[in-house]
C-alpha cells in the first residue's frame, strides 16, 4: 500500500499554490516596475533625443542635463547610441560616442560586470565592446581572473580585439577556451589588416579550428596581399586546409597564374577538384578548356556539374560544350553537358 | 465481491504509483528547464542576433515549404520567409498535386516563369512537373509535382535545394523575422556539431499579423486554443528543454525545424508511409549517428518563434491529436528494437521508455484513472478515500504544472504582457483536469487504437487562413 494521504497531499497542494500565488504577486510587481522604466526611458529619448544629434552631428555643446541618470536612463542612451553605431559610419561619430561612454556609462558597466545575474554581465560585456569604452580594459582583466563562462570569455577577447589587439593576440595563444571556427571568425573579422597578418605568421602554432577560420577570414577580406599566404597552403598535408585554401582563392577571385592550380585537377580529393572547376572561371577558357574538359568526365556529379557551368558561363563555353558532346563516349558527361546547356539557353 | 476489492486496490495502486512516476519525472524536467532558461535572464538578446546576420557567420539555409491544398495560407507563409532576417536563403514552395488554386496562387502572386534545372536525386520521389521561378525574388523557387503527401514533397524540396541546410515549414506557418537566426545558433556555434535543431512552434490564433509578421500577441478568445497555448508551454517547459539538453530529443516540431541536408539524405529522407514523418527523420538521424558512432546532437532551441494556427473546434482538434498520436505510436513501434538497447546509449534507455511509458501508455492509465475515480465513488467505503487521492495528483499534475508553466513563461519570455491575459491562462489552467484533459486522453487512446488495427487518417486540418482571422478572433 502506498501511503498516501489526503492530508499530505492538501497540504503539498496548498504549499505549492501559496508559492505560485507569491510568484504571480512578483511578476505583477515586476511588470510595473518594467512599465515605469519603459516610461523613463521613452521620456529621456523624447526629452533629449535631438540635443544627442546635435552633439555628435552639429557640434552642437553638450549640455549636463543629457548626463544619463539611472538605469532607464543609459538604457535611453544605449539605445540612441546603437542606431548610430549601426547605421552611420563616421569616425568623428564614433569617437564622441567612444568619448561619452567612457565618461557617463562606465560606471554603470563596472558595476554591471559585479553583478550576479549572467545576463546583465553578458550585456555589459557586449556594451562595452560596441561603445569601444577603453576605460574598462582593467576592469576587463581584472574580471578575467573570476571563474567566467565560456561566452563571457569570448565578449572579453572581442573587447581585446577592439581595444588592445596585443592582448588579444596574447590570449588567443593561451588557448584558454576553445571555440568554434564561426566565432573566431566573428573575432578575426574585426582585426586590423596589419594585426592579421600577424596571426597569419603564426599560422601552424594554432589549433586547427583557428587557422581554418584564418583562411575564412582572408577570403572576406578580399585583400591581394593575401594571396600569396593562401598559395602557401596549398602545399599542407591537410585536405581540409587545402580545399579552404582553394576556396578563400576562389572568393578573391584573382587567378593570376594556373600553373598552381594543374596539379589538383588529378587530386583524389574530389572537393579539390571542385574547386579547381570552379577557380578555372577567372581564368581564360583558351588555358584551362583542356583541364575543365578532363573535369567534365569526373566520376563526380558535382564536379562535372561545375566543370559545365564553368565552360558555360565564357563567350564560345556552350559552343565548346556542343563541339564536347559531338566527340564524347562519357554518356554521364554528355547527359551533363545537355542540361547545363538547356539550362543556359533555356534561362537567357 | 473479493476479486472486485483485488482489482480495485490493484488499479489503485499501479496508477498512483504513475502518477508518482509522472510527477517526479516532470518535476526534475521543469528544474532542468528553470535552471537553462533563468541563467538567459535580462540578457539583451538583438546583440546576439546582430552578431550572426551577415552571410559570413551564418550558413546558408533552404525554405521548404510544402503545400497542399493551402491557398489561403501560402502567400502569407512566403511573405513571412521574405521577412526573415538572414542572409542567404532560398525559398522552395512545392506544390503537391493540390486541388484548389494553389498553385495558381503562387505563380500569379510571385510572377513565377517556368525554367530548366538540373534535379540531383538524392531521395527518390514522384514525378516533379515543372520548377519555376519567381521574376521578383530570384531566390523564391515552385515546383509542381504529383501528389505522394508531405514527407514526398519535402524529399523533392531536399532534392531541388542547392544549400547544406534545409528548414521544413508548414504551409500555414507564420515565423518571426528572428527565428532562423535562432535556430540556426546552435548549429553555426556548433561548427556542424548540431546536425538538426527544431524551434519553439507558438499558437497564432489571436495574434495580430501584416504581410508575415506578427505585431502583437493577444490571447485568443477560444477557451480550446487558450487551453493548446497552456498545453505547448507545459511541454515546452516539462520536455523539450530537459530532453534537449542530453541530446535525448525525439520529436522537433515538422512546422518548423532545420536540417543538415548531409545527415538527412543519408538517413533516407521523409518516410512517405508513416504518419509522423518529422518525428521519424529524427529517429532516424539518431539511429543513423549512433551506429556511426558520431558524436553529433539533434536540439530543440527554446526561443524561435514559429506561429502556427491551431484548431479552433473540438472536431478537428480530436483529428489532430489522433492522427498525432497514432504517428508517435508508428514510429515507437517501428524502432521498438532501440528500447533498452546500449547500442543507442541514451536515446534507448532513456528517450524511448519515457516516450513509451509517459507519452505513449500515458493516456490509457490516465484515463483509467479518470473512470477509478468514477467507479470508486459509485462503490463507496474505502474507495472514496483512494479517489481522492488520486484526484489529488491530478491537480497537481493537470493544475499546478500547468499554472506554473504559464507564470514561468511570464516571467522569463513575456509572451502574452497583458495581466489581464495572464490571469485568464491562470484561471482556466485550474479547470484543465475537468474538460480539456479527459478530452484529450480520449482522442489520444483513440488513436492508439486506431494504430492497432490499422486505420489511416491524414487528419486534413480545414484552415482559415491566420492573417484573415485577425478580425474573426
Amino acid at each position: 500500500m502506498i501511503e498516501l494521504s489526503i492530508p499530505f497531499l492538501l497540504s503539498a497542494i496548498l504549499v505549492m499554490l501559496t508559492v505560485l500565488a507569491v510568484f504571480i504577486v512578483y511578476i505583477l510587481f515586476q511588470r510595473s516596475r518594467e512599465v515605469r522604466f519603459n516610461k523613463a526611458r521613452a521620456v529621456y529619448l523624447q526629452t533629449y533625443s535631438q540635443a544627442w544629434y546635435a552633439f555628435l552631428f552639429q557640434d552642437a555643446e553638450f549640455s549636463i542635463a543629457m548626463i544619463p541618470r539611472g538605469k532607464a536612463q543609459v538604457a535611453a542612451v544605449e539605445e540612441i547610441f546603437s542606431s548610430y553605431l549601426k547605421n552611420v559610419i563616421n569616425a568623428e561619430v564614433t569617437n564622441k560616442i567612444q568619448n561619452s561612454a567612457n565618461q557617463y556609462l562606465k560606471k554603470f558597466y563596472a558595476k554591471d560586470l559585479t553583478s550576479r545575474f549572467w545576463g546583465v554581465r553578458m550585456n555589459a560585456l557586449y556594451r562595452i565592446a560596441d561603445f569601444r569604452i577603453n576605460e574598462l580594459l582593467d576592469e576587463a582583466l581584472q574580471f578575467e581572473q573570476k571563474k567566467i563562462s565560456k561566452e563571457e570569455y569570448f565578449q572579453l577577447l572581442k573587447i581585446y580585439s577592439i581595444l588592445q589587439p596585443e592582448i588579444f593576440l596574447k590570449k588567443i595563444k593561451e588557448a584558454r577556451t576553445r571555440y568554434s571556427e564561426s566565432e573566431y571568425r566573428r573575432l578575426f573579422i574585426l582585426l586590423s589588416d596589419d594585426v592579421f597578418n600577424q596571426m597569419f605568421d603564426d599560422f601552424y602554432n594554432n589549433e586547427q579550428n583557428i587557422q581554418l577560420a584564418i583562411i575564412d577570414t582572408t577570403a572576406v577580406k578580399r585583400n591581394m596581399q593575401f594571396i600569396e599566404n593562401l598559395k602557401r597552403l596549398l602545399n599542407d598535408e591537410s585536405d581540409e586546409i587545402k580545399i579552404r585554401a582553394l576556396k578563400g582563392l576562389y572568393e578573391i577571385g584573382i587567378v593570376d597564374e594556373i600553373d598552381t592550380y594543374i596539379p589538383f585537377v588529378t587530386s583524389n580529393v574530389w572537393e579539390i577538384r571542385l574547386m579547381v572547376a570552379k577557380i578555372f572561371k577567372y581564368a581564360p577558357l583558351t588555358y584551362t578548356y583542356p583541364y575543365l574538359e578532363q573535369l567534365l568526365q569526373d566520376e563526380n556529379w558535382w564536379v562535372r556539374s561545375q566543370a559545365a557551368k564553368t565552360i558555360a558561363e565564357e563567350r564560345e563555353g556552350v559552343a565548346k560544350l556542343q563541339q564536347f558532346i559531338a566527340h564524347a563516349d562519357d554518356q554521364y558527361a554528355i547527359e551533363m553537358v545537355q542540361e547545363t546547356i538547356v539550362r543556359k539557353q533555356g534561362n537567357r | 465481491m473479493k476479486i472486485l476489492d483485488y482489482l480495485m486496490m490493484f488499479f489503485s495502486e499501479l496508477i498512483i504509483l504513475y502518477m508518482l512516476f509522472v510527477i517526479m519525472s516532470y518535476c526534475i524536467m521543469f528544474i532542468v528547464a528553470l535552471l537553462d532558461i533563468q541563467r538567459r535572464y535580462r540578457l539583451d538578446p538583438s546583440e546576439y542576433d546582430d552578431a550572426h546576420i551577415d552571410a559570413f557567420y551564418s550558413k546558408p539555409v533552404s525554405l521548404l515549404v510544402p503545400a497542399y491544398n493551402e491557398e489561403i495560407g501560402v502567400v502569407d507563409t512566403v511573405y513571412s520567409l521574405l521577412n526573415l532576417r538572414y542572409p542567404q536563403t532560398e525559398i522552395i514552395i512545392i506544390n503537391d498535386g493540390s486541388t484548389d488554386r494553389t498553385l495558381q496562387t503562387v505563380i500569379e502572386h510571385f510572377k513565377m516563369k517556368p525554367v530548366q534545372q538540373i534535379i540531383r536525386v538524392n531521395i527518390p520521389t514522384k514525378q516533379v512537373k515543372q520548377i519555376y521561378q519567381s521574376e521578383i525574388y530570384q531566390n523564391c523557387i515552385l515546383v509542381d509535382k504529383d501528389n505522394g503527401g508531405k514527407a514526398d514533397a519535402l524529399n523533392v524540396g531536399i532534392n531541388i535545394s542547392q544549400y547544406p541546410y534545409f528548414c521544413s515549414i508548414d504551409g500555414d506557418s507564420i515565423l518571426d523575422e528572428k527565428s532562423l537566426l535562432r535556430v540556426m545558433k546552435p548549429i553555426i556555434l556548433s561548427d556542424g556539431e548540431v546536425v538538426a535543431a527544431g524551434g519553439n512552434v507558438r499558437i497564432a490564433n489571436g495574434a495580430k499579423m501584416q504581410l508575415g509578421s506578427v505585431y502583437e500577441t493577444n490571447l485568443p478568445k477560444n477557451y480550446l486554443v487558450v487551453m493548446q497555448i497552456i498545453e505547448y508551454l507545459r511541454a515546452f517547459l516539462m520536455g523539450r528543454i530537459a530532453l534537449s539538453k542530453f541530446n535525448l530529443v525525439l520529436i522537433i516540431s515538422g512546422a518548423f525545424s532545420v536540417f543538415s541536408k548531409k545527415w538527412a539524405v543519408e538517413a533516407g529522407g521523409y518516410s512517405t508511409n508513416i504518419i509522423g514523418e518529422d518525428m521519424e527523420l529524427v529517429v532516424n538521424i539518431h539511429r543513423l549517428l549512433k551506429e556511426k558512432k558520431e558524436k553529433k546532437r539533434i536540439e530543440f532551441v527554446p526561443d524561435p518563434v514559429c506561429w502556427t494556427e491551431a484548431p479552433q473546434t473540438v472536431g478537428v482538434l480530436r483529428r489532430q491529436r489522433r492522427r498525432w498520436h497514432q504517428g508517435l505510436m508508428e514510429s515507437l513501434w517501428k524502432h521498438k528494437k532501440m528500447t533498452f538497447n546500449p547500442r543507442y546509449g541514451l536515446i534507448g534507455f532513456i528517450s524511448f521508455p519515457y516516450f513509451w511509458l509517459i507519452e505513449c501508455l500515458g493516456p490509457v492509465i490516465e484515463l483509467a484513472g479518470y473512470l477509478y475515480i468514477i467507479i470508486a465513488f459509485f462503490l463507496g467505503g474505502i474507495y472514496y478515500e483512494m479517489a481522492v487521492v488520486l484526484l489529488l495528483l491530478f491537480v497537481i499534475y493537470g493544475v499546478i504544472f500547468s499554472v506554473a508553466s504559464v507564470l514561468f513563461e511570464a516571467w522569463s519570455m513575456n509572451t502574452y504582457p497583458s495581466m489581464r491575459d495572464l490571469f485568464r491562462m491562470t484561471i482556466l489552467s485550474f479547470t484543465e483536469i475537468f474538460w480539456y484533459r479527459p478530452l484529450t486522453l480520449v482522442w489520444r487512446c483513440e488513436g492508439l487504437v486506431r494504430f492497432l488495427f490499422g486505420k489511416s487518417d491524414w487528419g486534413n486540418m480545414k484552415r482559415v487562413g491566420i492573417a484573415k482571422k485577425e478580425n474573426s478572433v
